[in-house]
């Protein structure tokens, strides 16, 4: 077993490496993200023993043995109450959960909703490739209206739902888009989103070669564009630009960190009982001395 | 024992909570041992609610079909709860020129009832007073009938309104006018309470949610997720309220799921967490269990149960949830199941539940019911110095942790199935919490060779789990002849029958069960096989513990006492329906 080094100088990729072969299909986005990932958190400078990283259930969740880090594979469309809860036991490790477009838009849309309001200080990466991959491509409530997918031979009958349009209608406080075919770009993202002070959506669009036959590799190619790219200085901190942007996808689609909102604070700052708290839950696990509450029923 | 009861009914929002909380204060204070019981329906306004408090100067942890008191907010009141009424007992009410059914006259008459028509309205107008006075009005006119003094009231409001002056004096004229009231119009009508005993005075009353919060905070738990489902929101109610104090953080979850994986990531991250909920709201938890049972993540789970299936009953009681508690949850893994009895229990019993928790890294369902989450206990101030903070394999010494490999985490060789456990942040070698089979390291493993030994590494631990639980407690006859097995809330009400002169001198034992999976059946056995009769007293209609008896050791009860349809045992029901027993 390989020695964790833990000297000042910081991690380097190997340290995430692990000798699991990955499963995933030639071509598959998930490649591009994994490495991103890795990458991101080197830059970090966050050694494997100082992040959790938690992953649903999907094509995504097989990465869960194939880096290390602290890390907890639990149940299809519950990652991000699994990441909030133990964000909030232990608020100074960097929290990351990994979730499909199954997971957090059909199975656990709800915890998607409630984690937005909450702003909790998790990161999402949301593997966004618009169908469910390890079930063999059934459609998603993110896949094109009228394909025809495992399942759905005859096209799918319900309308498309329109993710961003979506998260901006929470009053997110971190949104970007990447793209899985490019790789500097999500490490940026990446960084970016689990040092932001609240809830982080990432909104990774994928190519899945085996299933998605309508925004292949090659589309996406085509089609995505960068904001920070652009002539004019695209302003993070606009939110009616950035839903605009976000939304707009009928020619291009923009992709980058669309939106920033660096003043709100975080569920755990809002909690009441845990302000100028500067232990953790996790330290505080004690026998505790109840006799002023007991007094109380005398 | 000498119990004396009194019942106040009325609409929800009435007041019968807050005449019914003064009255249990003011009987403990006095010297007596109280037991508080509530019914009310699943409403906010309107319906007919009670609060029932049976006293004596002895232990008592049960209430009666039958009072000697009956105090009516309103007429449904007298109409619904005069045949509640002893012989000889007393009905207070406050519908003015209320004229009784021939048949009620008849009842009056039969049983030589005792009516007492307070003008509660009249009364506050004279003294200007607000019609929520009306409390402690009708109070004072309980306590003067308990012959008890005005003081020990006047004591009780200047805790609560000591600091408001105008409100205090308000409240001791309303004290004064119902002790007048009393002595002027029905002076004669009154109970005798027994000899006080000072023992009770300094001791808590507090109801099983309450007792079970202090145990919670206790144990060091610093996480609370929940979903408001009674019978489990007093407790969730009475976290929050704390939290302040506490600096807990508590969190009402957008659902029963969120709740538990809430709890379960809080867990894994190395905090004490704990999510409680009832019914329907386990059932969305289950999954959740199941993830915890693989990857071997301590979890906390408390389940109140209330009548089922769907909606069910959901302001009433049931034992229901037994068989649900030990299979809940998909595939196979070990799980411990403890069910307090009453307010000791529920102190006492969740530092153990998080310590079992951590030692095996399993998860913990603790089973209440709404019978106990919502009684009133008169109960012994707890004995902290007794309570152990026990987390089993987690490593946390520094040059321990550098040690670690990451297959300690998941060695199918540990001992009893328990490997090694260390938190995310420790300075060591990485792993997975799988919820796929996996290997020692977690990392996700199909293999046949590989799958069985992981199922085996988690199951050894229930043989161990429970050669660390204690046998069933026994009291009463070691040689009995009668021998009555019981679980959860049922405790308090066996006991009080069984302390029931019919019963004494006979050779009757009392079994009770905390712990009821892993099902230690050793004692049950030895005890089932010498007696005449073994009787399960249950709160369900299946007869459940007497199946999981059946299944762990080949032998059943004789005889059943079930009941299913809300209630609680009351202790005069449950000595009748025990009584054919003691025939030759």
């Amino acid at each position: 077993m390989k020695k964790i080094p833990l000297s000042a100088s910081g991690p380097v990729m190997k340290d995430y490496t692990c000798s699991v072969t990955p499963t995933w299909c030639e071509g598959c986005g998930n490649y591009g993200i994994w490495t991103a990932l890795k990458t991101a958190l080197v830059e970090l400078k966050l050694q494997p023993h100082q992040v959790l990283l938690c992953y649903d259930v999907g094509c995504h969740g097989n990465m869960s043995d194939k880096m290390l880090g602290y890390r907890i594979h639990g149940l299809h469309g519950r990652v991000i109450p699994l990441a909030a809860g133990a964000k909030l036991a232990n608020p100074r490790l960097p929290v990351i959960a990994v979730g499909g477009d199954g997971a957090s838009f059909s199975e656990g849309v709800g915890h998607l909703v409630h984690a937005i309001r909450s702003n909790y200080p998790i990161t999402l990466l949301m593997h966004n490739n618009a169908n469910y991959g390890l079930t063999t491509g059934q459609a998603s409530a993110l896949t094109k209206k009228g394909e025809r997918m495992n399942s759905s031979p005859n096209g799918i009958p319900e309308e498309t739902l329109n993710s961003m349009d979506f998260v901006f209608s929470l009053k997110p406080t971190f949104v970007a888009r990447a793209f899985s075919g490019n790789v500097p770009q999500m490490v940026q993202i990446m960084k970016a989103a689990i040092l932001h002070r609240g809830f982080a959506y990432v909104d990774i669009l994928q190519a899945c070669p085996s299933y998605n036959h309508f925004a292949t590799q090659e589309w996406l190619e085509e089609h995505c564009y960068s904001v920070q790219d652009g002539k004019k200085k695209y302003d993070t901190s606009d939110f009616d630009l950035a839903r605009k942007t976000a939304v707009d996808t009928g020619k291009k689609i923009a992709t980058g960190i669309l939106y920033q909102g660096k003043d709100v604070p975080d569920f755990i700052e809002r909690l009441q009982p845990r302000k100028n708290v500067k232990t953790t839950p996790v330290e505080e696990v004690a026998i505790t001395d109840i006799s002023r509450w007991m007094e109380r029923f005398i | 024992m000498v119990r004396t009861s009194l019942k106040v009914v009325g609409a929800q929002g009435q007041g019968v909570n807050s005449v019914g909380e003064m009255c249990a204060k003011g009987l403990k204070r006095a010297g007596y041992c109280v037991f508080g019981y509530r019914e009310y329906m699943s409403l906010i306004r309107g319906g007919h609610s009670s609060y029932q408090l049976d006293s004596a100067n002895t232990l008592i942890r049960s209430s009666e079909t039958h009072v000697d008191v009956v105090v009516c907010f309103n007429h449904h009141g007298i109409r619904t709860n005069l045949p509640d009424l002893k012989e000889g007992g007393i009905l207070i009410h406050q519908t003015a020129q209320w004229k009784f059914s021939p048949e009620e006259e008849k009842l009056i008459s039969a049983k030589h009832l005792k009516i007492i028509e307070l003008p509660t309205l009249d009364i506050l107008r004279t003294l200007n007073a607000k019609p929520i006075l009306g409390n402690v009005l009708i109070t004072a006119v309980v306590w003067s009938i308990f012959r008890r003094k005005p003081e020990e009231l006047k004591a009780l409001v200047t805790e609560q309104f000591g600091h408001k002056a105008d409100l205090l004096a308000q409240n001791f004229s309303c004290i004064e006018e119902g002790f007048a009231f009393h002595g002027k119009h029905a002076a004669n009508i009154c109970v005798t309470l027994p000899e006080p005993d000072d023992q009770w005075r300094k001791q808590l009353l507090l109801t099983g949610s309450h007792a079970m919060g202090l145990g919670i905070v206790h144990a060091g738990c610093r996480l609370y997720a929940g979903y408001p489902m009674t019978p489990s929101s007093p407790l969730l109610t009475y976290i929050a309220d704390l939290q302040n104090e506490t600096g807990m953080t508590v969190k009402q979850a957008e659902d029963e799921i969120t709740a538990a994986q809430m709890m379960v990531g809080a867990m894994h991250m190395g905090t004490r967490a704990i999510t409680a909920t009832s019914d329907g709201g386990f059932d969305l938890m289950t999954e959740t269990l199941s993830l915890a049972g693989i990857t071997e993540t301590p979890a906390v789970f408390v389940l109140a149960q209330r009548p089922g299936p769907g909606t069910g009953l959901p302001t009433w009681t049931a034992q229901g949830d037994l068989l649900l508690a030990v299979h809940a949850g998909h595939g196979e893994f070990p799980r411990l199941v403890l069910a307090p009895a009453d307010s000791s229990d529920s102190f006492d019993l969740m530092p153990e539940a998080f310590n079992k928790a951590e030692e095996f890294q399993i998860p913990v369902i603790v089973l209440t019911d709404k019978h106990l989450a919502e009684a009133l206990f008169t109960q012994k101030p707890y004995d902290q110095k007794r309570s152990q903070l026990r987390r089993g394999s987690l490593v946390t010494d520094p040059k321990k942790l550098k040690s670690l490999k990451a297959s300690d985490r998941y060695d199918p060789s540990a001992p009893d199935g328990i490997s090694l456990r260390w938190l995310p942040g420790s300075e060591a070698v990485t792993y997975c919490a799988q919820g796929d089979e996996h290997d020692s390291e977690g990392n996700v493993s199909e293999a046949s060779a590989n799958a069985a030994a992981q199922m085996q590494k988690r199951m050894k631990k229930l043989e161990a789990l429970k050669a660390s639980l204690p046998e069933p407690d026994i009291t009463g006859s070691e040689h009995p002849e009668i021998l009555i097995v019981s679980w959860g809330s049922t405790k308090g009400v066996v006991e009080d029958v069984l302390r029931d002169e019919a019963f004494r001198g006979r050779q009757i034992a009392h079994l009770h069960y905390t712990y009821l999976w892993p099902l230690k059946t050793e004692r049950f056995v030895a005890l089932a096989r010498a007696a005449k009769h073994t009787v399960c007293v249950e709160g369900n209609h299946t007869g459940q513990l007497s199946m999981l008896l059946k299944r762990a050791c080949g032998i059943g009860p004789t005889d059943e006492v079930l009941k299913a349809d809300g209630r609680p045992f009351f202790s005069d029901e449950l000595k009748e329906k025990l009584m054919p027993l003691l025939r030759p």
